[in-house]
C-alpha cells in the first residue's frame, strides 16, 4: 500500500491551565493520501483547529506522532524545521493579513521567511495575484479592500511557497453565504488543477459534503474522532449537486452523527 | 511598481484647507475676544495682560529671553531624543521575558506617576549644579511613559498573527521586527507624543527648582519684577516648543503608520 502523505498516530493534546486540565484532542488517528481533499467536521470546541495547528507546528502535541511522508515531524518544545513547514500552507479563519504591509508584501511573506528569492518566485506572486483577481489591488493596504478579497489573499499567501499540503481552518466561515459558495468552487478548481493535499476544517455539513472525498466527524469532551464517512460522489463537484438524492443522504447521515454528539454533551 | 492603484492615495485630508484654517480662526477669535474683554473690564496687568501687550513686551525683551529659550530648547530636545530610544529599548528588553513584564510594569507605572522634579534637590547633591544635568530630569521624566506605552503594544499582539509567524517558521528576530514591533507602532507613537509633554514639564520644573537659567527661571524673575507681559510671553514660548515637537512627531507618524485609517 502507498505510504500516507499525512498520518496522525494516536495523537493527544492536553491543555493545562491553572484551574483545569482540558483534553482538546484525545487519541486521534487518521491517514491521508497524497492529493486527497478531506474535511474534518465537528461542533466548536471539538479540537479540530487544535488538530491542524499541531500538524503545522503552531502548537505542540502532548502524546502521539504526526508523520508527513513517513517522517515524524512533531518534536516537543522544538520549532518545526523549515523543510517540513515548506510542505505546508495554513489558511486562517480570518484573512489574518498584516495591516502594515501591502497585499503583495503580505502574499510574499512566506517567501521572505523561507528565503525563496529570484524572478521565478516574484513571477509566482504575480501569477497568484492575477489568478484570484487581486492584481490591481496588489499595492493597496489590507484595510482598503473587501473581506472576500482579503480572504483570497490569505489563500494565495498559503500557496505562494508551493506547498504540497493546504491546511484550512474554517477559511470562509467569516464570509457571507454567496461569497463563500463562490470561494468553495474556486477552491475546488485550484485543487483539481494543482493536485494538492487539502485538510479542510468546517462546522458546516453541506460544505464538507460538497468539497471533500472523506469526512472525519469529531466530537467534544474530549475532542475525539467519532466517525469516518467516505463520500462516493462524482467529480467535479457542482453546486447543483446539493439537491441530488445521494448528496442529501450523506448530509442526513452526517447530521445524525453530529446530533448524537450534541445529545451526549447534554448528558 | 510605479503605477498606483485606484484605491490607494488618500492624502487629500492633509491638504484639506479646513484643517488649517479652522484652528487659525479659533485663535483669532480668542485673541480678539480676550483683547476686548480685558480692555472693557479693565483687568489689571498682574491678573492678565492683553495679548497685544504680551506680544509687544516679549518682542522688546527678546534679547533677554533668547539665551534662556535656547537653553530650555536644548534641554528638552536632547532629553527627549535620548528618552525615545531608551523607552523603546527598555520595553523591547522587558517584553522578551514574561516575568520581566509582570515585574516591571508596576515599577514603570510608579515611575510615570512620581513627579521627577522631587528628585532635583537630591540630584544636585549627587551630581553637582551644572544646569546641563537637567537633561537627566527630562530623561527620567519622559522615558517611563514612552516605555509603558510601547510595552503595552509589544504585549498585545493578536494570537493569530503570532501563529502566522510560527506557521512559516519565522525566527524570534523576524517575528519581533515584522510583527510585534510593527503591531506596536501606533502605541509607540502615542508614547512618544506623551513623551513630548512630559519632557517639557520636566525641563521647566527643573528650572523652577534649580534656578539660574532656563525659561522656567526667567518666568520667576519676570514675575518677581512685575513684568507680567514677559512672564506670559515665556509661557507661550514653552507651549510653542511643546506644540512644535508634538506636531513633528505627528507628521512622522502619519508618514509611517499608513494603515490606521
Amino acid at each position: 500500500m502507498q505510504e500516507a502523505k499525512i498520518k496522525f498516530d494516536h495523537v493527544t493534546k492536553i491543555f493545562e491551565t491553572r484551574s483545569q486540565t482540558i483534553t482538546a484532542v484525545k487519541d486521534y488517528s487518521m491517514e491521508i493520501q497524497a492529493g486527497e481533499f478531506i474535511s474534518i467536521l465537528g461542533p466548536s470546541g471539538c479540537g479540530k483547529s487544535t488538530l491542524i495547528r499541531m500538524l503545522d507546528g503552531i502548537i505542540d502535541t502532548t502524546e502521539g506522532d504526526i508523520l508527513i511522508d513517513g517522517v515524524k515531524v512533531n518534536h516537543k518544545g522544538k520549532k518545526m524545521p523549515s523543510s517540513v513547514l515548506r510542505k505546508l500552507g495554513f489558511i486562517f479563519q480570518q484573512p489574518n493579513m498584516l495591516p502594515w504591509y501591502t497585499v503583495r508584501q503580505n502574499v510574499a511573506l512566506p517567501l521572505r521567511v523561507f528565503g525563496l528569492k529570484g524572478p521565478e518566485w516574484d513571477n509566482r506572486v504575480e501569477e497568484l495575484l492575477e489568478m484570484v483577481g487581486l492584481k490591481e489591488y496588489a499595492d493597496a493596504h489590507p484595510n482598503e479592500i473587501s473581506g472576500g478579497m482579503l480572504q483570497r489573499a490569505g489563500v494565495i499567501r498559503a500557496m505562494v511557497h508551493d506547498p504540497e499540503i493546504l491546511l484550512m481552518d474554517e477559511p470562509f466561515g467569516a464570509l457571507d453565504e454567496m461569497t463563500r459558495e463562490q470561494m468553495n468552487m474556486e477552491l475546488l478548481e485550484i485543487w483539481e488543477k494543482t493536485g494538492k493535499t487539502i485538510i479542510f476544517i468546517t462546522h458546516n455539513i453541506e460544505e464538507a459534503v460538497l468539497l471533500s472525498s472523506r469526512v472525519y466527524v469529531m466530537g467534544t469532551n474530549p475532542g475525539r474522532l467519532v466517525e469516518t464517512v467516505t463520500l462516493d460522489l462524482p467529480r467535479p463537484r457542482k453546486l447543483s449537486m446539493i439537491t441530488q438524492k445521494d448528496f442529501i443522504e450523506y448530509r442526513q447521515l452526517l447530521e445524525s452523527y453530529i446530533g448524537e454528539i450534541d445529545l451526549s454533551k447534554i448528558k | 511598481m510605479a503605477q498606483s492603484t485606484p484605491v490607494r492615495r488618500t492624502p487629500k485630508k492633509e491638504r484639506d484647507p479646513k484643517r488649517i484654517i479652522a484652528p487659525l480662526v479659533v485663535l483669532a477669535v480668542l485673541y480678539i475676544g480676550l483683547e476686548i474683554f480685558l480692555r472693557v473690564f479693565n483687568v489689571a496687568a498682574y491678573v492678565m495682560p492683553t495679548p497685544t501687550h504680551i506680544i509687544q513686551a516679549t518682542i522688546s525683551s527678546f534679547h533677554i529671553i533668547l539665551p534662556d529659550f535656547l537653553f530650555t530648547l536644548k534641554i528638552i530636545c536632547v532629553g527627549f531624543c535620548i528618552a525615545i530610544p531608551a523607552g523603546i529599548l527598555l520595553a523591547a528588553l522587558f517584553s522578551q521575558f514574561d516575568i520581566l513584564v509582570k515585574a516591571m510594569q508596576p515599577v514603570v507605572i510608579w515611575l510615570v506617576i512620581t513627579p521627577m522634579i522631587t528628585l532635583i534637590p537630591l540630584m544636585t547633591l549627587w551630581l553637582g549644579t551644572d544646569p546641563n544635568l537637567r537633561v537627566i530630569i527630562v530623561i527620567i521624566q519622559a522615558t517611563p511613559i514612552i516605555c509603558l506605552n510601547t510595552l503595552n503594544g509589544f504585549t498585545h499582539v493578536e494570537r493569530e498573527k503570532l501563529e502566522l509567524a510560527r506557521s512559516v517558521g519565522a525566527s524570534k528576530l523576524q517575528t519581533f521586527v515584522s510583527i510585534i514591533f510593527m503591531n506596536a507602532l501606533p502605541q509607540v507613537f502615542t508614547g512618544i507624543k506623551l513623551g513630548c509633554i512630559f519632557s517639557t514639564i520636566g525641563a521647566v520644573s527643573a528650572d523652577f527648582v534649580s534656578r539660574g537659567q532656563g525659561l522656567g527661571d526667567r518666568i520667576i524673575k519676570f514675575t518677581k519684577y512685575s513684568n507680567f507681559e514677559e512672564s506670559y510671553g515665556c509661557i507661550i514660548l514653552i507651549a510653542l516648543i511643546g506644540i512644535t515637537l508634538y506636531t513633528v512627531v505627528e507628521m512622522i507618524e502619519k508618514r509611517i503608520v499608513l494603515w490606521k485609517k
